[in-house]
């Protein structure tokens, strides 16, 4: 800390690095907590929320005041929220299964195979990643009631409303980070392959993928999360119906039953879909994190 | 190299065709679910649609765009939005990524725990945040001491679709500078001190140009996300002008006063001026991000 603790023991050239060890360890200690607290404190008030019921958790700001009750998550169940979840769940399980092989393909293509204008089409998948949605609402409406006019599918209210353009938007970023993590496997290995027989699509399925799996996992994450926290397209295309509502669209447009404000049923609703995710996030985190972070690293 | 050239024409017709194969699918699907519906809302928007009546008029609802004060109302949030978020994402995140950096007990509890927020859909997170915010119960103002109606006024909502957003995705911003930082070679740190460089000093001549392209891919994120932004401000606020984003302006045309052919036009504007944006930021990187993919395979 001071001038004296340095004298006897550090030659002249480090005089300031000699903050006791102590205190520079409570210190990224507080740091950590401050960090911690950040992300953990609105969960916090979610979960005493969802336990206090209507009129007091209205009226006061603590939420350690009682009474406590689960009669919140009655009645959210009651309104079916196990159904947005099982729907939520339906649609990006889906859109994940469809979107990551069709991108796997188009990944190595981009990152291995020989082809004209590679640069460019790397170029659009990344420009695309932008897409905005609400771009698509109106058209895509449009085609959905001509569809049925024509063909008799309906695709407003189902399942597959959502997944289709889900997919589209996933598309672009799963691609670019698995192309990303296919250029990264030494060609040797699939060039041995090769050699010893192998036909490119062989060489590309029995060697590459499987060295790719973490890739192929982290942009499977990254889709899934995408696909559950959508909530415009979702919203125009499966607005009420509960049998296709997801939960983004259930818990944001939760509307209130007669005059009494529904803090309590939302905060309830809010926990029942933290909890899964906070646990898929806490089980996936490391590879979330190759995939979230394998376009801004290099290497 | 030679080696390779001559594998690669030895197999060159197989791998062409796959190569051809392995994107159509992609490539085909985004052309018709995306790039489709652009155009078509490009040729919707030179219509004017009242329920079943139609009519040609040209660039008329492009002329009435840029003469109408909701969308220039709703210009101004979504620029002020962005602004304030991304910037304070950017600080906070940039500090939640030093503080992890420098820790090593319990860091590897921390970075699973940043991701939490992220994870969380932005509907749910924006209905929890509002009621944080709101006057009844009125949590907000007792842990500041305040009384402010934070919902009814435009500003002070802003502030709070602002200060959820940045809860929201600091933590992210925070993940994608950590990965960067631990990229830095230690040496050139302990090089600096040894020619005695002070804390900021190291920070800001080492630690921020070596960041530099882990900056540029988190402002690019934050900021086309920022600029799309819709649940935020819809669950705050709904379609009332006091949050409305490009987003939600363009969505109200749609569905609170409908008049398909001006929604088709905001929503086009929308997409043009985001896509704008974010050329603007792949234009500084996308060279080093893409290349970064076309070197590895050589």
């Amino acid at each position: 800390m001071t001038a004296e603790t340095v004298k006897p023991s550090g030659p002249v050239h480090r005089p300031r690095r000699r903050t006791h060890p102590a205190v520079v360890n409570a210190l990224k200690l507080l740091g950590l907590l401050l960090v911690l607290g950040w992300c953990l404190f609105p969960f916090l008030w979610m979960g005493m929320t969802s336990l206090r019921s209507g009129s007091v958790a209205l009226t006061d700001p603590n939420i350690f005041q009682g009474p406590f009750s689960l009669s919140n998550y009655e009645q959210v169940f009651d309104l079916g929220f196990q159904f947005a979840l099982r729907n939520s769940l339906i649609v990006a399980a889906v859109t994940t299964a469809i979107c990551i092989p069709v991108a796997s393909l188009a990944g190595y293509a981009l990152a291995r195979l020989p082809m004209a204008g590679k640069f460019a089409l790397l170029a659009a998948t990344l420009v695309a990643t932008l897409f905005p949605p609400v771009a698509l609402v109106n058209p895509l409406y449009q085609v959905y009631l001509k569809l049925n006019q024509w063909t008799g599918i309906n695709l407003l209210n189902s399942y597959a409303g959502m997944i289709i353009p889900y997919v589209a938007l996933t598309l672009p970023l799963a691609i670019f980070i698995l192309a990303t993590f296919f250029a990264g496997i030494p060609r040797e290995i699939e060039e041995s392959a090769k050699v010893d027989g192998a036909t490119p699509f062989q060489a590309f399925l029995r060697v590459v993928a499987p060295l790719a799996a973490p890739g192929v996992g982290a942009a499977a994450i990254l889709t899934f999360v995408y696909s559950t926290n959508e909530f415009l397209l979702a919203f125009s295309f499966a607005p009420r119906d509960l049998n296709v509502q997801t939960v983004p669209v259930f818990v944001g447009t939760f509307e209130r039953v007669g005059y009494e404000n529904p803090i309590g049923q939302i905060m309830a609703a809010s926990v029942l879909v933290s909890v899964p995710l906070i646990l898929f996030a806490l089980v996936l985190q490391r590879r979330i994190v190759a995939g979230l972070t394998s376009g801004a690293v290099k290497g | 190299m030679a080696k390779t050239q001559s594998v690669s024409t030895r197999r060159g017709l197989g791998e062409r065709a796959m190569g051809r194969i392995f994107l159509a699918p992609s490539f085909a699907f985004m052309a018709v679910i995306a790039l489709f519906p652009v155009f078509y809302a490009i040729g919707m928007s030179l219509y004017s649609i009242r329920g079943f009546h139609q009519e040609f008029t040209g660039f008329d609802n492009y002329a009435r765009v840029l003469t109408d004060a909701g969308f220039f109302n709703a210009v101004g949030n979504t620029l002020v939005f962005t602004v304030a978020s991304v910037s304070l994402e950017f600080v906070v995140g940039m500090a939640f990524a030093l503080i992890m950096h420098q820790a090593f007990v319990g860091r590897g509890l921390t970075r699973a725990v940043i991701l939490v927020p992220w994870v969380i859909p932005t509907a749910v997170a924006a209905q929890v945040w509002r009621y944080m915010f709101d006057h009844n119960p009125g949590f907000v103002n007792s842990v500041l001491g305040t009384d402010v109606n934070w919902l009814r006024d435009p500003a002070w909502s802003m502030v709070g679709i602002i200060s959820a957003d940045v809860w929201k995705t600091a933590p992210f911003v925070a993940l994608l500078l950590l990965a960067g930082l631990q990229t830095i070679p230690k040496d050139y740190y302990e090089a600096a001190r040894v020619d005695g460089a002070t804390v900021v000093q190291r920070f800001w001549f080492i630690t921020l140009p070596l960041l530099r392209p882990a900056i540029v891919v988190a402002l690019l994120f934050r900021t086309v996300d920022a600029l799309r932004m819709f649940d935020f401000a819809y669950v705050f606020a709904g379609y009332s002008n006091s949050l409305a984003t490009l987003s939600v302006y363009a969505q109200r045309f749609l569905v609170a006063e409908p008049e398909l052919g001006y929604a088709n036009a905001l929503s086009t504007v929308t997409f043009v001026i985001v896509m704008i944006v974010g050329l603007a930021f792949i234009s500084r990187m996308g060279r080093h991000m893409v290349g970064d993919v076309a070197r590895k395979e050589k």
